[in-house]
This record gives structure tokens, sequence and C-alpha cells, in this order.
């Protein structure tokens, strides 16, 4: 409690922490960029059953030579399962043929160039209008530009830090993980709206009583959505390695939501008892 | 408590509840929940016209399309259009391999004598079944009279020089003008012949031309720019990895719930009202026949997770310092909803973009992601309007 109090009360250098965190995501981001899925830069991605066993590089060797082309990546083969991803967008029925007698067809998905580009750009338009309109919705609520502000900013970093966590764990950039770094601008609002009504709203108490309550409450919710995020991930890295579109949501989402914890306490209580400490 | 208890029963809202979700169960056990095809197994097949076109013309192809799967004896297909320059092809069950082909070429015939057309597509009648005979096949059709004559007039003294029958750009045959023909007589009664290396390919390759010559061609070209395909038996494991996911999801939720709260009381209610979410978000998918795929499922739980989180803040809000009289409890649920209501808006105003990319522009690119966007709208709209209030009432009279 004392270390808690404590902490709370040098609230002014704690907003540094995610702000240091935020910048260091930044730079991972810049510098090692973000991985495209097979759904966005264009290409051919299939799961394969072997029908007997094969590594790596025999497999690889194997369509290159059957399909006559270079880019070929084995991205894993675990006992008879096998990913593989290649470069164009070969058509499905060219690629049974060229494995029939070595494995057989599970999934497949090709993506044009066209089709990928086209996602690319209807990316941009939804996070920046989801940003958009969220900010607007924040603005509606308390109708108060620095308090706004804290949770719009906070929101940010959070996806500045999920995007960062991507690019560090090689998380790639592919339609599901639009989907969660989405769910993330809507999600990691909700801590920051409870603690900005809290401390705001409430006249009984002092602000520190109030930020502790609102931190108990803001901290179940935060571990309730990381641990059944984190539930969601196991299953599906172990169980069913072939659904990408959950584990990628459930990563990001783990990412971005522990960040939350930090942009939230740190950061948005921060800059809000500095506000109201310069207004009173 | 026991006066706590009927008076909450008794409470319009919790009658609606209770309501909505029996008429959900009977809805998912009548009708079922309907599955994507990621789940179910299928092919999602993306195709691109050469250039955009209006909607009569985007009818006119997609019709042209349908018919040529259904001649081809795909069954369980949905052929739609998304926006003015694509389509979409969900086939349930069958490989892509088989029908990409049918499905790509435009479908131009063709028939040249010294390079010039004297027949096209227009000009045939009807299209009689294939004829195999070892590996080799023929498809057999009928020109029009108007045809049939300027055919003849093409061919007048021209024995035994080749006609060559393209489709798709594609020399499939060249047989030999008869002396009948070329002595100037009309023949309505044409074939298009050719030989494969077993009898399997023989009788595919006539049923492909079959299906092209009876369909008609396209207006404009067409180009597959996305296959997405998954087995059955993949689908079936996506579908039960998800199972195990949501219930390992809910237990998680439940040992975080226990480890702060520690009572069943203010837990089970959590627990109940998640499920209850489940059930209508479900129930309403059933009803309206909407297809609960990899990206609803991921939908699902992120409704359900800011159900959990709003649960939380309305129980903390009530139980909050010291004990309170009802009338305080009242007020205290009122902030509560504040907070709920505020933040379920920012959730809605971030995936409305999303809802509206795959409404307006069809189901390309970030539109796939429509499902995930709806479900968690629904979601949180079903949980705002409908399960929280009656939460609130359980908290307001239950909780002592």
């Amino acid at each position: 409690m004392i270390l808690k109090r404590k902490l709370l009360e040098s609230y002014k250098l704690l907003i540094i922490i995610p702000l240091i965190i935020t910048l260091s995501s930044l730079g991972i981001l810049l510098t090692h960029g973000l991985e495209e899925s097979v759904d966005l830069k264009g290409g051919s991605i299939a799961e394969l059953t072997l029908e007997k066993k094969m590594d790596q590089t025999e497999l690889k060797a194997f369509i290159q030579e059957k399909l006559k082309i270079k880019d070929v990546n084995v991205i894993s083969i675990k006992g008879y399962d096998a990913t593989v991803q290649m470069g164009s967008d070969i058509q499905v029925d060219e690629f049974a043929r060229a494995l029939k007698g070595t494995a057989k067809i599970k999934s497949y998905r090709s993506v044009g160039p066209i089709l990928g580009k086209e996602a690319m750009n209807q990316i941009y338009w939804a996070v920046g209008f989801a940003f958009l309109f969220m900010s607007i919705t924040v603005l509606i609520v308390f109708r108060n530009l620095v308090p706004s502000l804290a949770v719009i900013m906070a929101a940010a970093c959070d996806i500045i830090i999920a995007l960062g966590g991507m690019s560090l764990f090689k998380v790639p950039l592919s339609l599901a993980s639009i989907g969660a770094i989405l769910m993330l601008i809507g999600y990691s609002v909700d801590t920051d709206i409870l603690l900005t009504t809290r401390v705001l709203k409430q006249r009984k108490g002092k602000i520190t009583e109030r930020a502790i309550g609102a931190i108990k409450t803001g901290l179940t919710m935060s571990a309730a959505a990381i641990a059944s995020m984190s539930a969601l991930y196991i299953v599906t890295v172990f169980l069913i390695p072939e659904a990408e579109v959950l584990s990628n949501i459930a990563a990001v989402l783990i990412i971005g939501l522990s960040a939350d914890i930090l942009t939230t306490w740190f950061m948005n209580l921060g800059i809000l008892r500095w506000y109201l400490e310069a207004r009173s | 408590m026991r006066k706590g208890i009927s008076r909450f029963i008794r409470e319009p809202r919790t009658i609606i509840l209770i309501i909505l979700v029996l008429i959900s169960l009977a809805a998912i056990a009548t009708l079922g929940i309907p599955q994507g095809l990621d789940l179910k197994g299928g092919s999602i097949i993306q195709i691109q016209l050469e250039k955009p076109v209006d909607s009569a013309t985007m009818n006119t192809i997609t019709s042209v399309l349908d018919k040529r799967l259904n001649i081809f004896g795909v069954k369980d297909v949905k052929v739609r259009a998304s926006g003015s320059q694509n389509v979409i092809i969900e086939i349930a069950g069958v490989k892509p391999e088989e029908v990409a082909k049918i499905v790509g070429s435009p479908g131009k015939f063709e028939a040249k004598i010294d390079n010039k057309t004297v027949l096209t597509g227009a000009d045939i009648v009807s299209v009689q079944s294939p004829i195999i005979k070892g590996n080799q096949w023929e498809v057999p059709f009928r020109i029009s009279t108007d045809g049939a004559k300027r055919f003849a007039k093409a061919a007048e003294g021209k024995a035994g020089a080749p006609v060559d029958m393209y489709l798709d750009d594609r020399l499939i045959t060249s047989p030999e003008i008869s002396p009948d023909v070329a002595a100037g007589k009309p023949v309505t009664d044409v074939a298009i012949t050719g030989a494969e290396s077993t009898r399997e390919s023989a009788e595919l390759k006539a049923k492909e031309v079959e299906t092209l010559l009876k369909s008609g061609s396209l207006p404009v070209k067409v180009k597959i720019i996305g296959v997405s395909n998954v087995s059955a038996e993949l689908g079936g494991e996506f579908t039960k990895g998800a199972l195990i996911a949501g219930l390992l999801a809910i237990i998680a939720i439940i040992i975080i719930l226990v480890a702060r709260y520690r009572t069943p009381i203010l837990v089970l209610p959590i627990f109940f009202t998640t499920l209850a979410e489940l059930i209508l978000i479900l129930g309403v998918a059933a009803i309206i026949r909407w297809n609960i795929d990899l990206a609803a499922i991921a939908g699902i739980l992120a409704a359900i997770g800011t159900g959990v989180d709003d649960q939380i803040i309305m129980t903390d809000e009530v139980l909050g310092g010291e004990r309170v009289k009802r009338r305080r409890r009242r007020f205290r649920i009122r902030e509560a909803f504040f907070i709920i209501f505020a933040s379920a808006g920012t959730l809605i105003a971030a995936m409305l973009p999303l809802a509206y990319v795959g409404f307006a522009r069809g189901a390309t690119g970030i539109g796939m992601l429509a499902g995930f966007a709806f479900t968690t709208v629904l979601g949180v709209l079903i949980g705002v309007f409908i399960t929280r209030p009656v939460y609130a009432k359980f908290m307001e009279y239950i909780i002592k």
C-alpha cells in the first residue's frame, strides 16, 4: 500500500514510462518494419498433408522443381503437416497437379497482387476512420479537451506499442491482425473511460482514493481480457496452428492490452492528475 | 434475499431476457447455426472483371457463372457481386481446382475458315450431351440456319480445308470441310471433337467444352484474383478448436473473477450473463442466417470480453465503499451505465468503418472482416440493451 501510494504521488515521472515504451516501439517498427501476410502482399499459402515424411529442404526443392518457381518458403513441417508459402499466385489446380502423390491440400489461399493492394488501401482508411470516430465519441462523452486528449493519446500509444510488438515478435500484418488493432481501439479505451469518469465525475474522496478504486476495477478488466486472449492463443497455437486468424488476433490483443495497463494507469492517470492539480 | 429474488424475477427486463434466450435456443436447435466456409470446408473464389460494370451487366455475369457451375454439376454454390468490379463465388465441398478453370474462362466460341471468323457463340442454338468413346470425345451442337448459311457460303469450294474451332482463343479442334458443305449445302448440326490421354480426362474436357458452349460468353474478361480453400476436415478442426478456445477463455475469465471477488454470488451472475449473451448472438445468427466464420468468432469473443468488463465495472461501482441504501445504489448503477454506454459507443464507432467496407464495397479485401465487425457490434448492442440492464437489476435487488 505504501509503495502504491508513493508510486501514485510521483505521477509526473510515471508518464515517461509508457512514452519511452511507445517511442522504442516506434523505433522497432521503423527499423524492422512489419511482415506482410499473403492476403496483403499477394501470393499463395497452402496447408498440406504429406503422404510421406519429408524435411523442409526436400519439400522446398520438390515444389521449386515441379512448379518451376524460385520463391518457395516452407514455413513449417510438423509430422505430416506442412505449411508452404509461395511468392506468386499459383492457380490451385496447377498446384494440386504438381503435388499429386506427394501431398494433399488441406487448405489453399492465393491472393493476386491487385487484391492485396486493394486490401492494404482499405486498411489505411478503416484504421484511420476507426481512430477518428473513436476520438469523436470520446470528445462527445467527456466534452472536456484535456481528459479526452489523454484518452485518445493512450489509445494511440496502445496501437503503436501493439504494432511494435508485432514487429518484434514477427506477427505478420494481415487482415486478422488489423481486425485485432481495430478491436484494440475500442477495447483499450474502456479502462481509460472508467478512469476518467471515476476521477472527474465522482465528488467524494481524494483523487488518489478515487484512482485506487478505478485501478482495482481496471486491472480486473484487463486481467480478464488478457487471460481469455491467452487461452485463445495457447489453444490455437498448439491445437490448430492453421487457424492463424485467431492466434494473430490473440497475440496482437495480448500485447496491446498489456500496453494498455501502462498507458492507462501511468500516462492517462498522470495527465489527469496533473490537469486537475493545475486547474485547482 | 428471497424478496429480492422474487422482485428480480418479476422485473419485465428479466422476463424479456429469459424469453429471448429461449427463442434463441429454439432457433439454434431448429435452424442450426450457419457456418462460414472456413468452418464447414469449402472454397471462395474471388474474381475481378476487366473494368467496373453497371448492374445489368453484373447480373448477366453472375447468372452466366451460376449457370455454368450448375451445368458443371457443382452443387451448393453461391455467386454474388461484390461492388461493381468483383464477383465472389462460394462453393461448399468442391475443390476449387475443378471449378477455377470453368469460371475463369470467358467462354468465347469462334469457328474460323482461313483465319476469318464465320461462326460465334451467338450462332449456337443448342448443345447436346458429350459423347465419349475411349479417350475420344465429341460435343455435338446445333447452329442457327442463318449461321449455317453463312458457314456454307464461306466454305464453298473448300473441301478438305480445316475449320479452326476456338474456345477462348484456344484452338480446340480443326475438322475438315466435308464435300457436302463445300458444295454449298448448309449444315446445322456440327461438333467439336478432341482426344485426351485417358477416358477420365476426356470426360472432363468434354464437360468443360459443353459447359462453356451452353452457358454463353461473359461480356467482359474475368480474372481470378484470389482463391481460398479450406478442406472439410480442417474446417472441422477449426470448429473444434474454436469451441475449446471459447471454453478455456471463459474458464480463464472465471478464475480471474474468483480470485478477485471470492464469492459465487458475484461470479455466477457474470458467468450466466456471458452465457446469455453468447446464446443471443448465436440465436440472431441462426435467425438471420448470418454465417459464423473464424472472423465472426473473434467478434463474438470481443463482444463477450467487453461484456465481462462492463459487469466488473458495475459490480465494483455498486460494491465500492460503504454499504448503501437502494436509492444511492440506483444512482451508482446510473454512473456505471455512463461508463458502459461510453465504451460501447467507442467500440461501435471503431467498428463502423469496417462494417461500411464490408457492406458497401463488398466482401473483397478487408470486407472479409465484415463478419467480425458485425458480430462485435451485434454483441455490444445486445449487451448494452438487453443483458446489462438485467444484471443491473440483479445488483440492485439481490446483492446486499
